[in-house]
């Protein structure tokens, strides 16, 4: 009977731990109810509200902003994505308009969440407005493509919750506009951000930066007087000048310079991106003669009309700024005389965004990946453009600042000569878009602004050639679909409440 | 007619069976090249064997018993000597018995992890009396089975490119000047016709030696075995070993009291490119470089370095020279694993038998990646430039490190009386698992030859992590039988996870089954051809509490409201740690449970001669875990995991034996085939996409969905008449049927196009002997089974890659109208003919000749004086005969993996010889 007990005495010690013996919590990662207590968690909830901004399929990440060139006369991409909407093949199933939308609203429920709960934390209330400001300018930068591209998504500002949002219908263009005005003009607020930062805080929101988008998101909205309004604020700020060097504005030791407004940061290892590499090496968007041949002559003139300019050395006595975005045949780049055959895609290569010098041989060869240019999403030459176009737009506005010498200022600094005296309004409008796209042309911006001026049916419906004259492919613009991006089929599948844009299909 | 099997916590009698189980010995296992135990269960009805690829070190087979009854991990429970543990670190050589549990009956006694079958495995012990030394031997050589047929012809290629970008209205790629000098060239180096699968195939080498030695007195029985696998990969540069050792002693210490240990140890060194065979850098590995590989390529330049390429096309910026990568840096991987085993057996007043066992399941893995520096020679230019687009220099060591504790205690009575036989079995268990990894890389190398992460200098990276499981388990068995006529079984098992939240826990999993063995009744019992016929039936359930999610194949906490960290950001140069909701969480989820149903015949005549088993089963798995895709809008959250739905799986297994013996020549026959019915039966209305597959109710798992070609334009005209695809559309395009009726071809015409779980698999075995000679032949078969794919090579040109001898041959041309495949473009530029479509559906079906040996023994006679007791020589082919009609690779393949292509697997010819003393 011994050996009985025994055993009984063994199966009961171990079912006497039963159920508290499977009790095994996380040790890697906090839960809401360990969550919302300190300062530093409250923070680590806004920085990864920024982090999506590096997220791969964010539109503002470093390629997928770049890329953008690649749906407009700028630069060519011979076959992802962009080379399927360029030439009108896409549908609402193109991963692109999936990953964008995605991303946006990885973006948005995470301001959102911590917008909803950040006043549980305890910290210093100075600092939890400017939290708030921040992730308030966010939210607004997050819902832009929301607005801007796809015309119109569900409007959703309180914390996640998968029961009350997950069958909410598109508000209109007009109500998600309304929100991000009200949340850049939230984060202006009391002046709760400050003008710059230093040291370990430079790279997240100041008051330039929501002061500039606003003008960026009034100027698409063709609200004249405001957008001029707006970018007026960040010129007398007076916090912000050009950068002397237009290719060194661009370069690795030159981030967060004087001209820089707001940018994705990134970092080698940890967070890279690989336009080293895609834009030298794989030809990932190759600039087009259409654009290469509308950098003006240094006189001022377009290249036809120029008497300076000699076809047999086609690359002389241009605007410099030709020659800091484009790499092109013949010149020196990375150390060394580019051949024809080097970029065969379009003949030319993209230079701005890649950290190579002209006369500097790599000494190590990038890969993929390994890239830690950040991402200029707003710039002082850029505000003084979008100034240029409001005003010259508006009517009746009296500035002490005219546009033409707006437009001035960012030429001067490349050594192009002042604009015209006494140009007409109209005659002011076209130098105004051919300046804003020589000037911000490789950077993703021209997108927005040939969709804004509707003329992308006219400079989208045609062939395109590379850099001796072949045709290399087409390209197709449906003026009565593709001014809007669909809403993506998996967002409709799994939300049938989803309306469709005009044109497309699900 | 007295075989034993061994059945959850014990061994019955084959004939007593109430359950289904199938199950093989160590005689079919014997002399069989067999790298990885998981290879060895070809054969069996209900068990689907699958080895995908024949890398060395990890080319196991998967096992499905009874089809795919979940969305998460659908392996089997392993279970070597009743402790939890992989089947392929044991020596196939070990094996002594495997059995299969395939129906509620016999596996319900493994509870919560028993839904997709158990299967246990015996290692060889010793026998008491004798004393015996063992040792076997192999060697071979292997080749790759089936590569795609590629042209390996510079000029065709360019001038087929140019026809394909022709015929998307774009500009030649390669210049006419470029095609006359490359027809003109002589020098190899600069004009090479490169078939990439000739440079990174060969034939290679395998031998296994192993050796045992067993015994025993009369109260002691003890084994002891050491292997020894040395195997060359078919890819260049890719070897594994494995050394293995197996050891077991039991000893009577009283009359009451039996004690025993066992250690089964198993070291995996492997070796292949940093790059790896088949897996990593976004591209596949070297398999996906080598379908990459382009005719213009070539390894090694005029000076013996390896050689950059000097044609440049788009897709193809850069060129990773596969032999380079090969040859330089690599990835090794040691792993070790041990299971130390120890029981005590007490037999106690009242013929009670008393049970303990206390294992531990012990994996230790170093895996190191050394990535090289590597320059390359433009054979035109004499160039030398870095390769383009690897891994930068860099050494990345990963350890891995797991501890599984079990602890089981079993009570055991069992009565007769009169022709009433009883049997009671009560038990109690506790594991827990333990696991954790540990990564850390450094950069900065000044040299290929460092190799060690105190050599690096710059950008050190780390990572780990760890997490427990726990499981708590009660479990019962009753069985009776009268006479061995009337036979009941009862089984239960009581489980507590630590994998779910208080109060959804525990899960209860009963079964019961019966046998009636006709043949015992008087009115059969005098018949003579008939041996045995019983009847058997049971039902029962299951559970299963493993959770996949994404990339993990083992999700914990799903139920908790995680914060996850790691969504850092930079400013200015400083990481900021930061936290998010990253998926959405539901409480509730509890097991997924299986309930099945069988019922069973088995049937021999003619002194058991002729054997028949049928058995017909009906398996619902409900409550299935599975993320549910929520729409991005809600803060592009994952999906919560959720108990959403269920998943039938109902079939017929039939196998038929028989054997005879003509004078000195002996032979048997044995066959079976399964169908196997796989149906989602409720996933509350949902539809979950996976690449070009579907999980939707009415349709199998992972039905392949697309949309119906019907055929190729023909005219312009057809076209016109056609709903609207595209408005690149133009004859030579596939043509798609317009299933909602609207006019337009989008996603919402997408239907099942196909199946990728086989609906057919049959097996069967051939044996015959004369004299002493003895002959066997396994055959293994798939049929009613599509797979699908999508990557290079697979479709024309893409990505820049190559393109097979039928594009070029057989593909639409406005002379060519009945051809077989749409006009020639490449994929990406042209995806409208590219989109997932019952057109590029392909049947995976295949009847293939697994192993076949011939053996001969030299007689007893001969041996007497050399102290000899057996000696055996032999041969084997494996997998030497495939039918089939997939061309593109080896037809067993992982059947939903459209875009990769795995390391292939070998056919090899084998030699070698048994000696025991």
């Amino acid at each position: 009977m011994k050996k009985y007990s025994l055993i009984l005495l063994i199966l009961f010690s171990l079912t006497a731990c039963k159920d508290s013996f499977l009790d095994v919590t996380p040790t890697d990662r906090f839960t809401q109810s360990t969550f919302w207590n300190t300062k530093e968690q409250g923070e680590a909830a806004l920085n990864a509200t920024y982090a999506v901004l590096i997220n791969t399929n964010s539109n503002y990440s470093a390629r997928n902003a770049v890329y953008l060139d690649a749906l407009t006369p700028n630069t060519y991409q011979y076959n992802a994505d962009e080379n399927v909407i360029s030439r009108g093949l896409h549908n609402a199933a193109t991963g692109t308009f999936n990953t964008v939308w995605n991303a946006s609203y990885l973006g948005i429920g995470r301001a959102n969440n911590f917008l909803a709960n950040i006043d549980k934390v305890t910290m210093d209330e100075a600092l939890k407005n400017r939290y708030k400001a921040e992730a308030k300018f966010l939210r607004a930068l997050y819902y832009f493509p929301l607005w801007n591209l796809y015309g119109g998504a569900p409007l959703i500002t309180e914390a996640t919750n998968y029961e009350k949002q997950a069958s909410l219908p598109r508000n209109t263009a007009e109500e998600v506009l309304a929100q991000i005005l009200k949340d850049l003009d939230d984060a202006a607020l009391n002046d709760v951000l400050p003008s710059s930062y230093t040291g370990a805080d430079k790279g997240r929101v100041t008051r330039g930066a929501v002061q500039a988008f606003k003008a960026r998101i009034l100027l698409y909205a063709g609200r004249w007087e405001e957008a001029a309004a707006a970018a007026k604020k960040v010129i007398d700020s007076k916090v912000y000048s050009l950068f002397p060097d237009y290719r060194g504005l661009f370069y690795l030791e030159n981030e967060g310079n004087s001209e820089v407004i707001f940018d994705v940061q990134y970092k080698f290892p940890e967070f890279a991106h690989s336009l080293d590499v895609s834009l030298d090496q794989q030809l990932g968007t190759a600039p087009l003669p259409t654009l290469v041949n509308d950098y003006y002559a240094t006189d001022g003139k377009p290249i036809l009309s120029s008497a300076i300019y000699n076809p047999a050395k086609p690359y002389d006595n241009r605007d410099s700024r030709l020659q800091a975005t484009v790499i092109l045949p013949g010149t020196t780049f990375k150390g060394a005389v580019v051949t024809d055959i080097q970029y065969p895609s379009t003949g030319y290569g993209q230079k701005k965004y890649t950290i190579f010098k002209d006369n500097e041989k790599p000494t190590i060869v990038p890969t993929s990946g390994t890239s830690e240019l950040n991402y200029i999403l707003l710039r002082y030459a850029d505000v003084l453009l979008m100034y240029a176009e409001a005003i010259n737009e508006a009517s009746g506005v009296n500035s002490a600042l005219s546009a033409a010498a707006a437009i001035n200022l960012v030429r001067a600094r490349v050594k192009m000569p002042d604009l015209a005296i006494g140009l007409t309004k109209e005659q002011l409008r076209e130098e105004i878009r051919h300046e804003r796209r020589i000037e911000l042309a490789g950077e993703g911006f021209y997108y927005y602004d040939i969709l804004r001026w509707k003329i992308a049916e006219q400079v989208l419906n045609t062939d395109v050639y590379n850099s001796k004259g072949a045709r290399i492919d087409n390209r197709s613009f449906n003026a009565s679909r593709d001014y809007l991006w669909p809403i993506p089929s998996i967002a409709i599948q799994n939300n049938p409440a989803l309306t469709q844009n005009p044109n497309y299909g699900k | 007619m007295d075989q034993v099997i061994v059945v959850g916590y014990g061994t019955q009698k084959k004939v007593n069976l109430t359950g289904s189980i199938a199950s093989l010995d160590q005689k079919v296992l014997a002399n069989r090249p067999i790298t990885n135990s998981t290879q060895a269960l070809q054969n069996l009805p209900g068990v689907f064997t699958n080895q995908t690829k024949g890398r060395p070190g990890a080319d196991a087979a998967t096992i499905r018993i009874r089809g795919v009854s979940t969305l998460n991990n659908s392996n089997p429970l392993v279970l070597v000597d009743g402790i939890e543990f992989p089947l392929g670190d044991v020596n196939p050589n070990d094996i002594e018995s495997i059995s299969v549990l395939k129906d509620a009956a016999s596996s319900s006694i493994y509870g919560n992890r028993a839904a997709n079958g158990v299967i246990l495995v015996k290692t060889k012990t010793g026998k008491r009396g004798a004393f015996r030394l063992d040792y076997n031997f192999y060697t071979g050589n292997q080749r790759a089975t089936q590569f795609p047929d590629v042209v390996t012809n510079s000029v065709e290629y360019m001038e087929g490119k140019n026809r394909a970008l022709a015929n998307e209205g774009k500009p030649p790629e390669s210049s006419q000047a470029l095609i006359d000098e490359y027809k003109a060239g002589t020098d190899p180096f600069i004009y090479p016709n490169t078939n990439w699968f000739d440079e990174m195939f060969q034939t290679a080498p395998l031998q296994e030696h192993n050796l045992r030695l067993s015994g025993g007195s009369e109260k002691t029985a003890f084994s002891v075995s050491l292997g020894y696998l040395n195997q060359d990969g078919i890819m260049i540069q890719t070897s594994g070993k494995r050394y293995s050792l197996n050891t077991n002693v039991s000893s009577d210490i009283t009359k009451n009291l039996k004690i025993g240990a066992s250690v089964v140890g198993n070291f995996w060194t492997n070796r292949e490119s940093a790059y790896t065979a088949d897996e990593g850098n976004g591209e596949g590995g070297l398999m996906g470089l080598i379908y990459r590989g382009l005719p213009m390529q070539t390894p090694y330049a005029q000076d013996g370095n390896y050689a950059d390429q000097w044609i440049r096309v788009p897709g193809h910026n850069f060129f990773r020279n596969p032999v380079a990568l090969s040859n330089e840096g690599f990835r090794k991987n040691n792993q070790y694993r041990s299971l130390a085993n120890l029981f005590a057996e007490v037999l106690l007043p009242f013929n009670i038998r008393y049970k303990t066992t206390i294992a531990a399941n012990l994996l230790y893995g170093i895996e190191k990646f050394s990535y090289p520096q590597i320059y390359l020679t433009n054979t035109k230019t004499g160039v030398v430039s870095p390769i383009g687009n690897t891994p930068l220099r860099g050494l990345r060591q990963t350890s891995q490190n797991n501890i599984n504790l079990t602890n089981y205690h079993t009570v055991n009575w069992d009565h007769k009386l009169d022709k009433h036989t009883l049997g009671l079995l009560g038990g109690f268990s506790i594991e827990s698992f333990n696991d954790g990894n540990f990564s850390a890389y450094n950069q900065g190398y000044l040299g290929n030859e460092l190799t060690e992460l105190n050599a690096g200098s710059t950008s050190p990276q780390v990572s780990g992590t760890s997490a427990q499981t726990k499981l708590i388990s009660y479990f019962g068995r009753l069985n009776y039988n009268f006479s061995e006529k009337y036979l009941f079984e009862a089984n239960a098992r009581y489980d507590g996870t630590s994998r779910f939240a208080k109060g959804n826990r525990w899960g209860f999993f009963p079964s019961f089954s019966a046998g009636w063995r006709l043949s015992e009744e008087d009115f059969l019992k005098d018949s003579r051809s008939l041996s045995n016929l019983k009847i058997r039936a049971s039902y029962g359930k299951l559970g299963n509490q493993s959770i996949a999610l994404g990339n993990q194949s083992v999700a914990l906490f799903s139920y908790v409201d995680a914060i996850s960290l790691g969504q850092n950001y930079s400013f200015n140069g400083n990481i900021v740690s930061g936290a998010a909701i990253t998926q959405v969480s539901d409480p509730n989820i509890t097991w997924e449970t299986t309930t099945m149903s069988d019922i069973g015949l088995d049937a021999s005549f003619f002194n058991s001669s002729l054997s028949f088993e049928l058995d017909w089963f009906d398996k619902k798995t409900s409550n299935i875990l599975r993320q549910i895709s929520i729409p991005a809008q809600v803060g592009n959250l994952g999906g919560p995991i959720q108990n959403i739905g269920s998943v039938s799986n109902k079939g017929i297994e039939i196998s038929l034996g028989y054997k005879n013996m003509i004078n000195q020549f002996r032979y048997n026959i044995d066959a079976n085939i399964t169908y196997l019915e796989n149906k989602v039966i409720d996933v509350r209305g949902q539809k979950y996409y996976s690449g070009n597959t579907i999980v939707q109710e009415g349709s199998a798992i992972d039905s392949f969905f697309g949309l119906q070609a019907v055929g190729i334009f023909q005219t312009a005209e057809e076209v016109q008449n056609h709903p609207f695809q595209n408005i690149g559309t133009v004859p030579g395009d596939l043509k798609y049927r317009d299933i909602d009726g609207n006019n337009i071809i989008d996603n919402n015409d997408r239907v099942v196009i196909g199946n990728s779980i086989p609906k057919y698999t049959y097996g069967f075995s051939l044996g015959a002997g004369y004299k002493n000679f003895d002959f066997s032949a396994i055959f293994q078969g798939l049929y009613d089974v599509d797979t699908y794919l999508t990557g290079n090579l697979a479709q024309p040109y893409k990505n820049g890659a190559g393109v097979t001898q039928d594009w070029l041959a057989e593909s639409w041309t406005p002379e060519n109208l009945n051809a077989s495949l749409p006009r020639l473009t490449t994929s990406n530029g042209y995806p409208q003919n590219f989109q997932t479509s019952s057109f590029w559906v392909r049947d995976a079906s295949y009847l293939r000749l697994k192993n076949i040996q011939l053996g001969y023994s030299f007689p007893k006679k001969l041996l007497a004086k050399t102290g000899i007791s057996q000696l055996k020589v032999f041969v084997n082919a494996q997998n030497y005969l495939t039918f089939t009609d997939f061309k593109f690779s080896d037809p067993e393949r992982n059947l939903t993996r459209g875009d990769l292509i795995e390391y292939p697997n070998a056919k090899s010819i084998t030699a070698g010889v048994n000696v025991s003393f």
